[in-house]
């Protein structure tokens, strides 16, 4: 979808892999992060690419199997000849991914949340470390609704460090535990009836749930069948976007919370713009997400980044990245050259009757990625907080 | 065991924040690879090169190259009770290196080219071992002393009731009571005791002798 009027025919392109499933568990919101990779590129190639050069992604499915998605690395490295991935959802996948990139010296961009306590020189960081999501989260949560809490979360790594930091800013609020679920990744209706009925009898002050793929809509829908009331008793959550909402339904998901970075809601002139660029490169009506932006401005930090090394090699670049700033649709945000991860913007949205989040609580000023940090406090996110919306 | 059940966040884990590591690595690209993962964790961090003989402050651990410029130094803060917890780095594996590291009295040991990876589990593996031997070592010193006082108890149980024609029990009580009419231990009564009947048989107060 070049305009016209550039031609990056007579320069050689810039190929660049691109990882995200289109199929199996998590594909509705890989989705997403496949297509902000996408739009970010045909902007890039539609502006004249990087110093003439067009962008041409090289785009694998790994089927929602973590270990399709090392085989697939590999595969980009050596036959594609690609220096750089942008790619990866869950935990499992990026831990397959990690030595491959480690191994050849490219370099992946990361664009989700995820349970922090990681580096690599390979990897840059762009979703959410636990510091800009969760301590936001449980302070939002027990302030509102109390310190009682069943957790419910898919059955991997970042559910149950998630559950532990939870439980940790909970319990500085003199809060306990009502219940530590785990279910599989492929769980369905009837597992989460069993769950909700187990919630209705122990009545939690709030549900922190850390349900990710296409299962998140069986919690919410049996949520809401069972009777339940988000004003009372919300479910509070990392993962449940806009792109999980649309899948269960907006009624289910109203008045329960979400904190992320970004939420297609978000106010601001460089959002809007983006959106109105997205839906024309759709052809339709769009919907954003975390992890979509994300996956949106990590290629315009790497394409900033090349136009200053000339080159994709990850020694190169890096110097052009680490410290690199770019206007997001969330705000400016910019790489941690310490940790490599990045200073992003915490936010609360509760979902409304629309799919969308309406913005509760939403920070001022970007705060710094600290992902190994172990012992959380409550109440310190450093910013001004917009006046609540309950 | 340590239980993780009610998976509350491990003390090891977070007091990391405050733990004072000293890292004794030449200035290469393992050294910064060390030192910055350390930082990244959170630890206060303070590099030394070449290794110093003496230290002004105290560390809780140290990270330690193993080679050849450092297995010929003695360094006198690694002995004793609060030296720093040590964990080797190490390039060879050759028995010279081996044996260094072994000197050195390492808790824990990581190889070179440094990833930032296993840093931090190192870290908590060498603390929580080196701090159990700690406790192990300090029960074990403890249990000896006791064991010796109740031999001395029982030594001079037996003189009291060989001399003076009492049960045990008696023997036991009259050392217990002159314990406390001087104010000291039982053991320290126990000790005057038999040191006492060693010296009356020495000097043949022994009618029979």
């Amino acid at each position: 979808m070049l305009s016209e009027d550039t031609d990056l025919s007579n320069q050689q392109p810039i190929h660049v892999g691109v990882l995200f499933s289109e199929t199996g568990v998590t594909a509705p919101i890989e989705r997403t992060q496949l297509s902000g990779t996408l739009l970010a590129i045909d902007e890039v190639n539609a502006a004249g690419g990087i110093d003439g050069r067009e962008v041409i992604p090289v785009c694998h499915d790994p089927h929602s199997d973590p270990m399709q998605y090392g085989t697939l690395a590999e595969r980009l490295i050596v036959t594609n000849n690609v220096n750089v991935i942008f790619g990866c959802y869950m935990s499992s996948s990026r831990k397959a991914v990690l030595p491959v990139v480690e191994k050849w010296n490219r370099l992946l961009f990361y664009p989700t949340i995820y349970e922090g306590f990681e580096f690599s020189n390979n990897v840059i960081y762009t979703g959410a470390a636990p510091n800009q999501n969760s301590v936001q989260l449980a302070d939002f949560m027990t302030l509102n609704f109390g310190s009682r809490v069943y957790l419910v979360g898919s059955n991997y790594i970042y559910p149950i460090e998630s559950n532990r930091i939870m439980m940790d800013l909970v319990r500085q609020r003199n809060g306990e535990k009502v219940a530590e679920r785990y279910l599989p990744l492929t769980a369905g209706h009837k597992e989460f009836e069993s769950v909700v009925s187990d919630i209705r009898n122990r009545r939690p002050d709030f549900i922190f749930s850390t349900v990710v793929g296409e299962s998140t809509q069986y919690l919410y829908r049996a949520y809401a069948e069972a009777g339940l009331n988000p004003k009372e008793m919300p479910i509070a959550s990392l993962t449940t976007c806009e792109a999980e909402i649309r899948a269960m339904g907006a009624e289910y998901a109203a008045g329960h919370y979400t904190a992320a970075p970004y939420f297609q809601s978000v106010d601001s002139d460089t959002n809007r713009r983006v959106l109105d660029l997205y839906a024309k490169f759709m052809d339709g009506e769009v919907v954003t997400n975390m992890c979509w932006e994300a996956a949106y401005f990590q290629v315009h930090l790497f394409a900033n980044a090349m136009r200053q090394s000339g080159t994709d090699q990850v020694e190169a670049l890096l110097p052009h990245l680490l410290g690199a700033e770019f206007l997001a649709p969330q705000g400016r945000v910019r790489i941690d050259p310490a940790t490599h991860h990045t200073c992003l913007y915490p936010r609360i949205g509760r979902a409304n009757s629309k799919g969308q989040f309406t913005i509760v609580r939403e920070a001022q000023r970007p705060v710094h990625p600290d992902p190994y940090l172990v012992t959380y406090s409550l109440g310190d996110w450093t910013t001004q907080i917009d006046t609540l919306d309950l | 065991m340590r239980g993780t059940s009610t998976r509350s966040t491990p003390e090891l884990l977070k007091d990391l924040r405050s733990l004072r590591v000293a890292v004794f690595h030449p200035r290469d690209n393992d050294g910064e690879q060390l030192i910055r993962q350390l930082q990244r964790i959170g630890c206060q961090v303070q590099a030394f090169w070449p290794p110093s003989v003496e230290l002004n402050e105290p560390f809780d651990v140290a990270f330690l190259a193993v080679n050849p410029e450092t297995i010929t130094l003695d360094l006198p803060w690694i002995k004793g009770e609060d030296a720093p917890i040590r964990v080797a780095v190490v390039n060879y594996e050759n028995p010279t290196i081996v044996d260094g590291m072994l000197r050195l009295g390492a808790s824990a040991v990581i190889a070179t080219p440094i990833r930032s990876f296993g840093v931090l589990s190192t870290l908590i593996l060498a603390r929580q071992l080196a701090g159990d031997l700690r406790l192990q070592r300090k029960r074990v010193a403890k249990l000896e002393s006791k064991l010796q006082s109740i031999r001395k108890i029982t030594d001079a149980k037996s003189v009291l009731m060989n001399s003076r024609k009492i049960s045990e029990e008696d023997a036991y009580a009259v050392i217990r009571d002159q314990a406390m009419v001087k104010r000291v231990t039982v053991e320290e009564i126990a000790t005057a005791i038999v040191n006492a009947n060693e010296i009356l048989s020495m000097v043949g107060v022994n009618p029979k002798s």
